[in-house]
């Protein structure tokens, strides 16, 4: 916002003049109002943020705790971060032209503490963009930047909050005095912006709304049929149900999976052929498959339950927890770990077979593990073998 | 007072303090510049480049009938192409075949025509009714939703 704080001269010179703004709406009130959306879909963001990271990284003494409950837990915390992310943008971008003469002011800095103020509304201001861009980017599957993305997203979403935090606390007596229709500050504006301002706030929660309803179906099912502008849509994809790896770009093969065997270590280590393990006792499940990504879609699994695998080999179910390893040659995720409360859970299985199908090799053919409530990048594909911890 | 200011001042420190962790966070990433450099690229792309479009397509709306729902119609319309936006322009092939997999191109195009739709059945029905109001020698002011140059040098506006 502040390029100009970098002008040296105290005075304009003739030559350069500050652009001047006629325009109405470029007030406190109008600042307040939009704000405060923007603000709590920031906070939205960052919390289902955390929930997202933690899930996916932990603290030690977090690691065997998470809960593997609700269901759908993660499927509504990142189906609302990207969904409300999206709408963010929409809200940024009114907020930030309604304080855009600001960034003009003359003289640039009146004071050190001026300078700081300004300063800081520069990192909120990038920060901010930042994040509504890598994000809207991100889905997109498109990353012309220089950095990756998830720990950059993830560091640079502390700065936004943290700014947006002193920004609110910087600006906490005008936000008072704009509050309310009624507010002082609102009533020593004039009068005749009050059907203006309520014009604007209309259009811009039309553009929400707008926004939202073409894309929120990517993970709101009932609503899939106006999924019209989302990068997925939950009915594209092998099986009626989208994909994120595909068993090409993982480098697992029909021909490599001839001599698939399941190996479970524990105290009591076994192997199973494929034809084995179908032969176990089987449970169904209906559980989302929630993609990091926002997207999400419920299915219909059925398979091994994964605590019937523990016990046999002589693990505790809801008392030990699972690592599991993946065919795929490479990747961040070919070996994950699942806690006790995930690995205990009846729901949790090793599916075989999706929608009543056999599994297709891009949805982790011969086996793949689905839990409730777990990012999708941890729904480990083509397993192979299962470590009672 | 004095804990409402205080309340103040630990908003602000903690805000400082997150600025902080994720300042932390950012150098210890193997290109700290790189991520500065998208940092400031955001802030210019914006200031110097969308805000200003922005307001010059304001401009046009200075002064016209109907302004506020046209405002309104811009805004829907701009938010709706700059999520779609890297949808179409992105390179290369998507990933996979369940990545990206809709019309994107026809699909902004149904939207936004539903979007003019809506804008121009807005107005007609504003039209109307100020007509039946013309008797009362208020056929601007009663439309509401702040149309019209009512508000004289408007000289901005919006998406
Ligand atoms: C258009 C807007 C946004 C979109 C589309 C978006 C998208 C995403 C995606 C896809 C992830 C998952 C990354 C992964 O685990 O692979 C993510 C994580 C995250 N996002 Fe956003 N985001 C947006 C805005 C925001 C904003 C405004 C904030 C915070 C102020 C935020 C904070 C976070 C945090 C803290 C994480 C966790 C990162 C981690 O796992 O380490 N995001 N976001």
């Amino acid at each position: 916002m502040d390029v100009m704080t970098l002008r040296p001269r105290p005075t304009p010179p003739s030559a350069f003049r500050p652009p001047s703004f006629a325009g109405r709406l470029h007030d406190a009130r109008t600042a307040t109002a939009v704000g405060r959306w923007l603000g709590a879909a920031f906070a939205v963001c960052f919390v289902t943020g955390l929930v997202s990271h933690y899930l996916q990284h932990p603290p030690d003494w977090a690691a065997g705790r998470l809960p593997s409950r609700p269901v759908w837990g993660y499927r509504l915390t990142q189906g609302l971060h990207v969904a409300t992310g999206l709408a963010a943008i929409v809200l940024l971008l009114v907020k930030l032209w309604t304080v855009y003469p600001r960034l003009f002011v003359w003289p640039p800095v009146r004071s050190w503490r001026h300078a700081l103020e300004r300063l800081s509304v520069a990192v909120l201001v990038a920060a901010a963009l930042f994040q509504v861009l890598t994000g809207l980017l991100n889905i997109v599957e498109w990353y012309p930047w220089p950095f990756s993305f998830v720990p950059v997203h993830f560091a640079v979403a502390w700065i936004a909050t943290g700014s947006i935090l002193l920004h609110l606390a910087v600006k906490a007596p005008e936000i008072r005095a704009h509050w309310g229709r009624r507010s002082e500050g609102t009533l020593a504006l004039p009068a005749e912006d009050v059907r203006d301002r309520r014009s604007l706030l209309l259009g811009t929660g039309a553009a929400v709304a707008a926004v939202t309803v073409t894309t929120v179906g990517q993970a709101f099912t009932p609503l899939k049929a106006l999924d019209l502008l989302a990068p997925r849509h939950p009915d594209h994809g092998p099986q009626g149900l989208p994909v994120n790896r595909t068993a090409a770009a993982a480098g697992v093969s029909a021909s490599g999976l001839a001599a698939w065997r399941l190996e479970v270590t524990g105290p009591r280590p076994y192997t199973l052929t494929l034809a084995a393990l179908r032969a176990m006792p089987r449970a169904a499940a209906r559980l989302p498959i929630a993609c990091v990504e926002g997207w999400s879609v419920d299915a219909h699994w059925e398979g091994v339950p994964v605590r019937e695998l523990v016990e046999r080999a002589g693990g505790r179910p809801g008392r030990d927890g699972v690592r599991v390893v993946s065919m795929e040659t490479a990747g961040a995720y070919r070996v994950t770990e699942m806690g006790a409360d995930y690995a205990g859970d009846p729901l949790s299985l090793l599916a075989l077979t999706l929608n009543g199908q056999v599994l297709s090799l891009d949805h982790g053919f011969p086996a793949r593990i689905i839990v409730p409530n777990r990012p999708g990048v941890l729904q480990t594909k083509w397993v192979h073998r299962l470590e009672v911890l | 007072m004095r804990t409402a200011g205080t309340a103040r001042y630990a908003l602000g420190g903690l805000g400082v303090l997150l600025i902080g962790i994720g300042v932390r966070l950012v150098v210890a990433e193997p290109d700290p510049a790189g991520v500065l450099l998208w940092l400031a690229g955001a802030l210019v792309l914006h200031d110097g480049i969308l805000a200003p479009l922005v307001l010059a397509v304001g401009l046009l709306l200075v002064g016209r009938r109907h302004r506020g729902t046209l405002r309104g119609a811009l805004v829907v319309a701009g938010g709706l192409v700059l999520v779609t936006l890297p949808l179409l322009v992105r390179p290369g092939e998507p990933p996979n075949p369940s990545a990206l997999p809709l019309p994107y191109g026809r699909n902004l195009a149904i939207v936004l025509a539903v979007v003019a739709a809506g804008t121009t059945a807005r107005v007609l029905v504003r039209r109307r009714r100020e007509r039946a109001q013309r008797d009362d020698g208020d056929a601007e002011g009663a439309g509401g939703a702040g149309d019209g140059g009512a508000g004289g040098g408007r000289g901005d506006g919006d998406d």
